[in-house]
This record gives C-alpha cells, sequence and structure tokens, in this order.
C-alpha cells in the first residue's frame, strides 16, 4: 500500500480518491494525514479554514481502513476529505457563519444533514471554512478572521460568500467543500477561484442545521475541480429531510450515470439583454463555451434587471428580519458594511416586499415558458475576474460599480426563482473565470451533462495555481 | 389665570406632540425623507444607530429604494399570490 504522503494528490479528484482507498492502493488515514499536513502547509496563505476537526477525521479514516481490511464493500465516497463553509453545523464547534457574535454560542449538538449523508457515503470531514458575514457578502473579505485569499493570486478576492470553500478547493487542499447559495455565494467564488459549483433546485437539498441567511433564497450545495466530483457529491446528498421545511419530498435522481449521455438533443441559448457583459473577460468565457457547444441563438429571460432589484430587496429585508435583536443588542460586533445594510433593510416598508414576493412568482412564470423553448441558458458567472483584495469598485462597460453589491449582478436574478445552475471555469491567463449553466427546475442532469462535455473538450477546466 | 393656565397647556401639548429623538440620532433636516426614516424607524423598532452609522444606513436605504422603485413599477395582476415560500 503507497502512503498519501508519498503521493502528491493535491489535484486527485474524488474519484480518484475513491478508487485508490477502494482498491487498496492508499489508506483513508494515510490520505486524512497528508490532507492535514497540506492545510498546515499552506493555510496560513489561504486562509481558508476557521477550525480543524483532525481527531474526528483519523477515527473516521481507522474505521473504514477497518472495514477495508475485513474485506467489506465500502461506500461510494470512502476516504475522500471534504470540508464545509462555518455555516454548517459541525458537532462540538460554535456555528460561526462568519461572525464574531456566533463566537460564544455553544459548540453545535449535532452535524448539520448535509455533513451526515456526505458521512454515511464514506466522506470524512477535515474542517469548517471561513466565509462571508452572515453570508452577506459576494467578496470573501471577512473582517472578524481575515480575507480568505484566491489561490491563482493571494492579493485578490475569493469571491463570497463562501470564500473558504473557493479558496480550499482551488487551492488544493480539499477536492470537495459544502457552500451556500443566496444570490450566488457558490458561483462567484467558483468564477473567481476556477472551481466547479453546484446550485440545486430550491428545496433540492436539506438545509437542516446550517445558519439561515435568507430563508426563502436560501440553497446549499457542493463545489468540486470536475463535474463528476460535484455529482458525485451531489447523488450522495439528495433525498428528502423532514426537518427542513422547504425541502420537497421528491425521490432523489442520481445525475453521475448520466454524465456520459452527452448533450446530443439539448436545446442551449446565450442568455441576450441583461447577461451581455461588456467586460472582455466574461465576453470570451460565454462566447468560449458557446462556441465549444454549438450554440447560435440569444434568449432574452424578461425583467432581470428587475428580478435582481426584488431578489436584493428580499434578501436585505428576510436578513434584517434574522437579525433584527442582535441588531439592538450587539451592532458594534458587526462588519459596519453588513451593519448598515441590515439596518437599512429594516427600514424597507413591508408592501414593497410583499411586492417583491409577487414579482417573484410572476417571473418564475416567465423563466419556466423560456424553458420550453431551450433546455439550458449560458450566461456569465461574474462581471469579472477577481479583483484585489479591498477594492472597492470595477467598471462594466463605461460603468464604474461598487465591487461588494456587484459581483452577484448575474447570478442574482437566477436563484432568484430556484433553478439548478453549473458554474463551470474557463481558465484564462492569468485568472480563470466561470460560466453559468443554467437548467429547469429538478434539471440538475441536464446542467452537469452540458458541464461534463465542456470539461471533456477542455474548454472547461480547474486551473492549477502556478504557486501551489 | 385662565389665560396664563391656557397658555401653559399648550405649551406642554406641543411639547408632548414633538417626536422623541432617537439615542444617538441627529436632528434630520426636514427635507430629508429617508434620514426622517431612518431615525422614526429605529425609534419604533428600538434600534440603536450611532450618528457615526448614519451616512451608511441612509446610503443602503437609499440603494433599496432605487431598487424598490424598479419592482413597485412594475404593474402585477390583484390575484397573483407572492411567492413566500418559494417551490421551483
Amino acid at each position: 500500500m503507497l502512503e498519501a504522503s508519498a503521493l502528491d494528490f493535491t489535484w486527485s479528484s474524488v474519484a480518484e480518491i475513491v478508487t485508490a482507498v477502494a482498491t487498496g492502493r492508499m489508506s483513508a488515514l494515510s490520505i486524512v494525514e497528508a490532507t492535514f499536513a497540506r492545510i498546515r502547509g499552506r493555510d496560513p496563505l489561504l486562509n481558508s479554514f476557521t477550525a480543524l476537526t483532525e481527531q474526528r477525521a483519523v477515527e473516521r479514516a481507522q474505521a473504514l481502513d477497518a472495514a477495508q481490511g475485513r474485506g467489506e464493500q465500502l461506500p461510494p465516497l470512502a476516504g475522500v476529505p471534504f470540508a464545509v463553509k462555518n455555516l454548517f453545523d459541525v458537532a462540538g464547534i460554535p456555528t460561526l457563519a462568519g461572525s464574531k457574535i456566533n463566537r460564544i454560542a455553544p459548540p453545535a449538538a449535532g452535524d448539520a444533514a448535509l455533513i451526515g449523508r456526505l458521512e454515511a457515503a464514506g466522506a470524512i470531514l477535515v474542517g469548517a471554512l471561513n466565509m462571508g458575514e452572515y453570508a452577506y457578502d459576494f467578496t470573501g473579505e471577512n473582517p472578524h478572521d481575515g480575507p480568505a485569499r484566491n489561490p491563482h493570486d493571494l492579493g485578490r478576492m475569493t469571491g463570497g460568500s463562501s470564500s473558504g470553500s473557493g479558496a480550499a478547493v482551488g487551492g488544493g487542499l480539499v477536492p470537495l467543500a459544502l457552500a451556500s447559495d443566496t444570490n450566488g455565494s457558490i458561483r462567484v467564488p467558483s468564477s473567481l477561484c476556477g472551481t466547479f459549483g453546484l446550485k440545486p433546485t430550491y428545496g433540492r437539498l436539506s438545509r437542516a442545521g446550517t445558519f439561515p441567511f435568507a430563508a426563502s433564497l436560501d440553497h446549499v450545495g457542493p463545489m468540486a475541480r470536475s463535474t463528476r466530483d460535484l455529482a458525485l457529491a451531489y447523488d450522495a446528498m439528495q433525498g428528502y429531510d423532514a426537518r427542513d421545511p422547504v425541502c420537497v419530498d421528491r425521490p432523489a435522481e442520481p445525475v453521475t450515470p448520466a454524465l456520459q449521455r452527452g448533450i446530443e438533443g439539448l436545446r442551449i441559448a446565450v442568455a441576450g439583454g441583461y447577461f451581455k457583459c461588456r467586460t472582455a473577460e466574461s465576453v470570451y468565457a460565454v462566447d468560449r463555451v458557446a462556441a465549444a457547444l454549438g450554440v447560435n441563438r440569444d434568449i432574452e429571460i424578461p425583467h432581470a434587471e428587475r428580478a435582481r432589484s426584488a431578489a436584493y430587496i428580499i434578501t436585505a429585508t428576510e436578513a434584517a428580519s434574522l437579525h433584527l435583536n442582535r441588531l439592538r443588542t450587539r451592532a458594534r460586533d458587526f462588519d459596519p458594511v453588513t451593519r448598515d445594510r441590515l439596518i437599512a433593510a429594516a427600514m424597507l416598508p413591508a408592501s414593497i416586499v410583499v411586492k417583491a414576493q409577487k414579482f417573484r412568482r410572476w417571473y418564475r412564470a416567465e423563466m419556466l415558458k423560456l424553458f420550453t423553448e431551450v433546455d439550458a441558458i449560458l450566461a456569465p458567472a461574474t462581471p469579472c475576474t477577481a479583483p484585489m483584495l479591498g477594492q472597492q469598485t470595477f467598471n462594466v462597460g463605461d460603468v464604474e460599480l461598487p465591487v461588494r453589491a456587484n459581483l452577484g449582478l448575474y447570478t442574482q436574478p437566477i436563484s432568484f426563482v430556484g433553478v439548478p445552475v453549473v458554474a463551470v471555469p474557463v481558465p484564462m491567463t492569468p485568472l480563470p473565470i466561470g460560466v453559468q449553466i443554467v437548467a429547469a427546475p429538478w434539471r440538475e442532469d441536464v446542467a452537469l451533462r452540458i458541464a461534463h462535455a465542456l470539461e471533456t473538450n477542455g474548454v472547461a477546466a480547474a486551473m492549477r495555481p502556478k504557486e501551489f | 389665570m385662565a389665560g396664563k393656565s391656557r397658555a401653559r397647556k399648550a405649551k406642554t401639548s406641543r411639547r408632548t406632540r414633538r417626536i422623541k429623538k432617537p439615542v444617538g440620532a441627529e436632528r434630520p433636516k426636514k427635507t430629508d425623507a429617508l434620514a426622517y426614516l431612518t431615525a422614526s424607524g429605529a425609534q419604533a423598532l428600538a434600534l440603536p444607530i450611532d450618528p457615526a452609522w448614519q451616512a451608511g444606513v441612509k446610503l443602503n436605504l437609499k440603494l433599496l429604494f432605487i431598487h424598490a422603485a424598479l419592482v413597485d413599477e412594475f404593474s402585477l395582476p390583484d390575484d397573483i399570490e407572492p411567492a413566500p415560500v418559494f417551490r421551483a
């Protein structure tokens, strides 16, 4: 048996690790030990982890190795190290959700539902990851834990709010991370860090045991370095969970077997109008993806700008409601940027919020109509590649926009109606950028098949950072 | 005596009608609707706002109302249901 420390499996996929452990080529324990060694060596630069679960990971690895030694069939993700955004409950650790305030919260009594499902499939939790405060962030700049740093350029943003997830996966510390996405928090860091990310259909994966942000928009999902790895993790996590009130009681629909089906017969269009970004990098990425897929038509998502505004209002007000008492008692302990947004949102009249929810119903119907014409829509994931840490504005065409609110310009109108999206990274020099593949509700398989096809023909790939 | 009492009463009444200034809040100019909304909202919700935060809060409220205008101007049928718990 090879020791993992003897191999460089920094860039190994979930599938490669599973095979190595299942065949006895590597022990789960050696993988876990090498993972922690790598985290200790590299994370001081990336600042992606906020807690490590080493003892627990070692015990789980030993149990898997013992099972392998007894000749038992191992579960499908046996030996795969993974980490979670620190809004997922991890037994024995306070659930920070990127905040200072939650540091005095009692340790979580149990694990979040999805941690339980991944561990039941043999994956091994190695720690909790940095994130933007209370997930209200697109930059990855956390004033309490410091910014997670982009693995392709340590002076740049990871994007947020799943900043540590992007840095840890994109930086080769773990092959798989769990994250959340309310307005783009999986897709934005995937784009800036060059990883694959899946935001599933709203209600597909259980959010039980996660700290909320804006409940009617909150999703959870995986980030990885390949489409197959996203699919393997997603399949292990599907299934109804009564502990999440919005989790839909719908049978699991495994997507991994569908990846090989290719894209033959799929009708794909590029999102027009609002989504026609005028930055060179996003134009390049979307054009390259469209050309590789043979896509030559545009489709207009009606009133996308208004949808973004409605998402903005619902997010702000649901979050203000969630944090109202903390704003009364601990306002000085918030990130000032978050605090000011939340206080302002607490003042917004309810009539506007209800109108935004009514518009959402209308917009959903319009989106569903589009999916009678096409099976998938392509759109930029972010307007630009990773901005510098501390950068306040960027330009889209001739317009200068604040970075913090606008990195999610193209993700917000999509997640607003809960449709599934795969963000695929398009390698560029010096920095990658992502493209969204948007599918109809419950058709994660379509988005993943397209992502897999792009990966197979080399258009989408997780770039290995030069420094790692 | 009666006139003096009426004058005192009127003075008291004027005093009680005056809106109490929220803790730490700067008195906004009468024409500044967002500052008034911030101050009165803070009072109604018992949200303490440090004077140093007011500019940031006001800026965010202004941005929210820009987004709100875009939603508000859109005509929707009376019978459309809101989507507070959305199922795709």
